[in-house]
């Protein structure tokens, strides 16, 4: 039996079968959960703002196109809820101690792979909140300028302007010489 | 005269019109092509971050748990109990006086009154055949020595008191049940 379409347990969801909708939050918990992590780089609000995100939209699965993928429209919903997030907060979040793991690598190479993950999380948690969504949409998301500058209400003169300075931030806390 | 960062930029993200200008220039400047390389390191290293695994299950929360399935209010199920109580005392208690009543009730046997509707509707059915074969005299409905059972109207009491009873004992199950 081949599992119900996205499109299939959004049509049911709306219809108040929770069942359906527990389903689709299943299928992309981790994505979303990964988004919030990026962004907030602190597992207890990362895993709050993504079942915000769930609810959010929940609450208006009534609007969405069942036709358009859901998975993307997710993800943007969590980094929007992030971004109002870091923007209401003071800047010095606590950062995740935790270290990220791949369990097919030799310990010498997950203890690299460790370190530099970790490098770079800190790098992205130290750019400003406008800076992290443009880097959060155009290189996990894939949206394009234009798109990046329709979810945010931007002008593309800024888009462009945040993403390239937050990439020469980037640049100077990765790769400055030791 | 250099690149600019902004159509390196747009270079690697895909969004420039003049691609081949820009290729064309990063085949002769060296210094152009390095800056080029730098940002790729970056987008890979971007690229590099691993998913970290969920370690509670949001999905749980949205799945409907049997707690959360509505109860009936207490006094819902106060009152279904004493409902059901009252109803079988005054069951036990109307018993005796039902069974006098049933008795002083003359009701034919089940045959026997079927046996007097099967002779009515067979004397219907030929009073209509006589009609049929002689329309001219006047129809009449035959009559019969046997008068249909009537029923006191005190006798209607009981079947009003058992469906009353199961009414309310399956009004109560069905409360259990859903309350699982």
């Amino acid at each position: 039996m081949t599992a119900p379409a996205d499109r299939d347990l959004i049509l049911r969801a709306r219809r108040g079968e929770t069942e359906a909708y527990g389903e689709l939050v299943a299928r992309h918990q981790t994505n979303v959960f990964n988004v919030c992590y990026r962004m907030l780089h602190n597992r207890h609000d990362a895993e709050d703002l993504a079942q915000e995100a769930f609810i959010r939209a929940l609450d208006r699965l009534h609007t969405f196109d069942p036709e358009r993928e859901f998975g993307p429209w997710i993800r943007r919903v969590a980094t929007n809820l992030c971004l109002n997030h870091l923007e209401a907060q003071k800047p010095t979040a606590p950062l995740d101690e935790e270290r990220d793991e791949d369990k097919t690598q030799s310990p010498g190479e997950q203890a690299e792979v460790k370190e530099r993950s970790e490098q770079i999380r800190a790098a992205l948690a130290s750019l400003p909140p406008r800076y992290r969504v443009v880097v959060e949409l155009r290189h996990y998301q894939d949206l394009s300028y234009d798109e990046i500058a329709k979810e945010l209400s931007l002008p593309l003169s800024d888009v462009k302007s945040h993403l390239f300075r937050a990439r020469k931030l980037l640049a100077e806390k990765l790769h400055a010489p030791d | 005269m250099h690149l600019t960062d902004e159509r390196l930029n747009e270079y690697l993200d895909n969004e420039t019109a003049d691609k081949a200008g820009i290729e064309a220039h990063l085949h002769s400047c060296k210094k152009c092509a390095a800056r080029l390389s730098d940002l790729q390191s970056l987008f890979a290293d971007l690229d590099s971050l691993p998913d970290v695994e969920l370690s509670a299950n949001i999905a749980a929360r949205f799945s409907p748990r049997p707690s959360l399935i509505l109860q009936p209010p207490r006094w819902l199920t106060l009152t279904t109990t004493l409902q059901a109580a009252a109803a079988l005392t005054a069951l036990v208690v109307a018993a005796p006086f039902f069974s006098i009543m049933l008795s002083q009730i003359e009701t034919p046997s089940f045959t026997t009154l079927l046996l007097q509707l099967q002779t009515r509707w067979t004397m219907f059915l030929n009073a209509l055949s006589a009609l049929a074969a002689n329309p001219v005299e006047e129809f009449q409905l035959p009559i019969t020595d046997y008068p249909l059972p009537i029923a006191e109207l005190s006798a209607l009491f009981i079947p009003l008191a058992v469906v009353s009873i199961f009414w309310v004992l399956g009004n109560g199950w069905l409360l259990r049940n859903q309350n699982r």
